[in-house]
């Protein structure tokens, strides 16, 4: 045992590293964060406008190009984009920056698919029954769908935070030093494959359990409040 | 008031409405009769567009709803309409469902509004529920209060679209008697229905549809106890 604490002193501590892991998990956290920031926006208006757009003949062709967009970013390996964005279309930019970018376009595309979803199993007879009172389509789906919506929603939204925190784990192709690649060039350096490697599961486990136990608590929230 | 002309409506292929002319005169209560299938609850809700004509119009008011700069909006707020389903807005309470509208669309203030949810709830019964939410309400209940919401925008016409086929027997009769009233008072209404005997009695005018038409039409009298088709006989044999 005191072997292993000599060990991870030699590897994190005396070696300063540490400090780069710090830097590393900091990454993490602000290109996630970053990334759900615009994956909520633009997730939520392409939802939206997917939605609102399905009866109105006028909105048809930018309808087709959402779902168009949806369909190619989801077709699309994460990694890949990256490169094409952080080797093509923002050369100029640093990585950090195109990763936050690349990641909240992913993920807007599957949460753009949540919410819709979110949306669509609220009751039919909703829309209509505002309708019916002289509402327009906008005003029932800010009044009566949304709130409704958001229900099933939220759970889904957490998930698509899960994945995307653990997707950033690939910044690293593109120059930015994450958390996993903080661990892994430790590992380069001092040879000690195991405990850098250890480290950083551990820590995005630790995360992913904090985050899935701050749903439930939400969820159970939800559940208390829904008057239905 | 409404004057539907050659009303056609096609789900792709199928057409359930097979050009239907008819004019409802303000102070009507008329009923819609048919078997199932027949395009009743399609015509009811071509009357306030929310089903799209295929062809064919509806003048509501001197203005035709089929028109394209029409503002539909505008006309849905004078043309109240009940479901089946009720449905109710399951995350506000009572009082809540029946102010929303007003308070958005008319911009009614708060304390006006609820005065007269108040006065309408208090004359469907319904008083002591006005801060539930609709899930700890019967189907009578339920659909009393749907009716409300409807009233509470002043209409000028009330749409019913088999409004006690989804209540428990013992319900029917609560909900009847408040659309009972609500003739009584002289609103214009509309009613697509299964219960002939409150066609027969409260309405003044009947129309029998089957396969998208209009097969006979009259006074509950001439409808019930005078068909001349033998569509509608047969009909009648089957439900009364």
């Amino acid at each position: 045992m005191s072997a292993w604490f000599a060990k991870l002193n030699e590897t994190f501590i005396a070696s300063g590293y540490y400090r780069l892991m710090l830097d590393g998990f900091k990454n993490t956290i602000i290109i996630t964060l970053g990334a759900l920031a615009i994956s909520i926006v633009l997730g939520s208006l392409i939802a939206v406008i997917r939605y609102l757009g399905e009866d109105v003949p006028a909105m048809k062709p930018i309808v087709k190009v959402l779902t168009f967009y949806v369909n190619v970013i989801r077709g699309i390996p994460v990694v890949v984009l990256l490169l094409i964005f952080y080797f093509v279309i923002m050369k100029a930019s640093e990585g950090l920056v195109v990763g936050i970018i690349t990641f909240g376009i992913n993920s807007s595309a599957y949460m753009s698919e949540l919410i819709r979803g979110g949306i669509n199993s609220v009751d039919k007879g909703q829309m209509e029954a505002g309708r019916s009172l002289g509402m327009s389509r906008l005003q029932c789906t800010r009044r009566i769908i949304f709130p409704q919506a958001i229900r099933y929603i939220l759970p889904a939204v957490g998930n698509e935070l899960i994945a995307l925190l653990k997707e950033t784990s690939v910044a690293g192709y593109v120059a930015v030093v994450d958390l996993t690649r903080a661990g892994n060039l430790v590992r380069n350096n001092t040879y000690d494959a195991v405990n850098p490697l250890l480290l950083v599961a551990i820590t995005y486990l630790i995360m992913v359990f904090g985050l899935d136990a701050l749903l439930r608590k939400m969820e159970r929230r939800l559940a208390r409040n829904d008057k239905r | 008031m409404i004057n539907v002309k050659d009303l056609h409506k096609n789900f792709e292929d199928l057409e359930v409405l097979r050009g239907v002319s008819v004019e409802i005169e303000k102070g009507d209560v008329m009923c819609v009769i048919g078997p199932s299938g027949s395009g009743k609850s399609t015509f009811l809700r071509c009357l306030n567009l929310l089903e799209k004509p295929s062809s064919g119009q509806i003048i509501f008011e001197g203005d035709d709803l089929t028109g394209k700069d029409i503002d539909l909006d505008q006309h849905r707020q004078k043309m109240g309409m009940v479901f089946q389903q009720f449905n109710l807005f399951p995350h506000m309470t009572v009082l809540g469902n029946l102010t929303c509208a007003p308070m958005m669309l008319k911009k009614t203030p708060k304390d006006v509004a609820e005065k007269k949810a108040m006065e309408l709830l208090e004359r469907v019964g319904l008083a002591d529920k006005a801060n539930e939410y609709p899930n700890t309400l019967s189907g009578g209940q339920k659909q009393r209060v749907a009716i409300v919401r409807a009233l509470c925008m002043e209409p000028d016409v009330m749409l019913f679209d088999e409004p006690t086929s989804a209540l428990d027997p013992e319900m029917v009769g609560e909900v009847l008697e408040v659309m009972k009233e609500l003739a009584a008072d002289g609103m214009t209404m509309v009613v697509v229905t299964h219960e002939m005997g409150f066609a027969r009695e409260v309405s003044n005018r009947v129309i029998f549809l089957d396969e998208g038409v209009i097969v006979e039409q009259g006074t509950p009298d001439e409808i019930f106890n005078h068909p001349q088709s033998d569509r509608l006989k047969s009909f009648l044999a089957k439900v009364l």
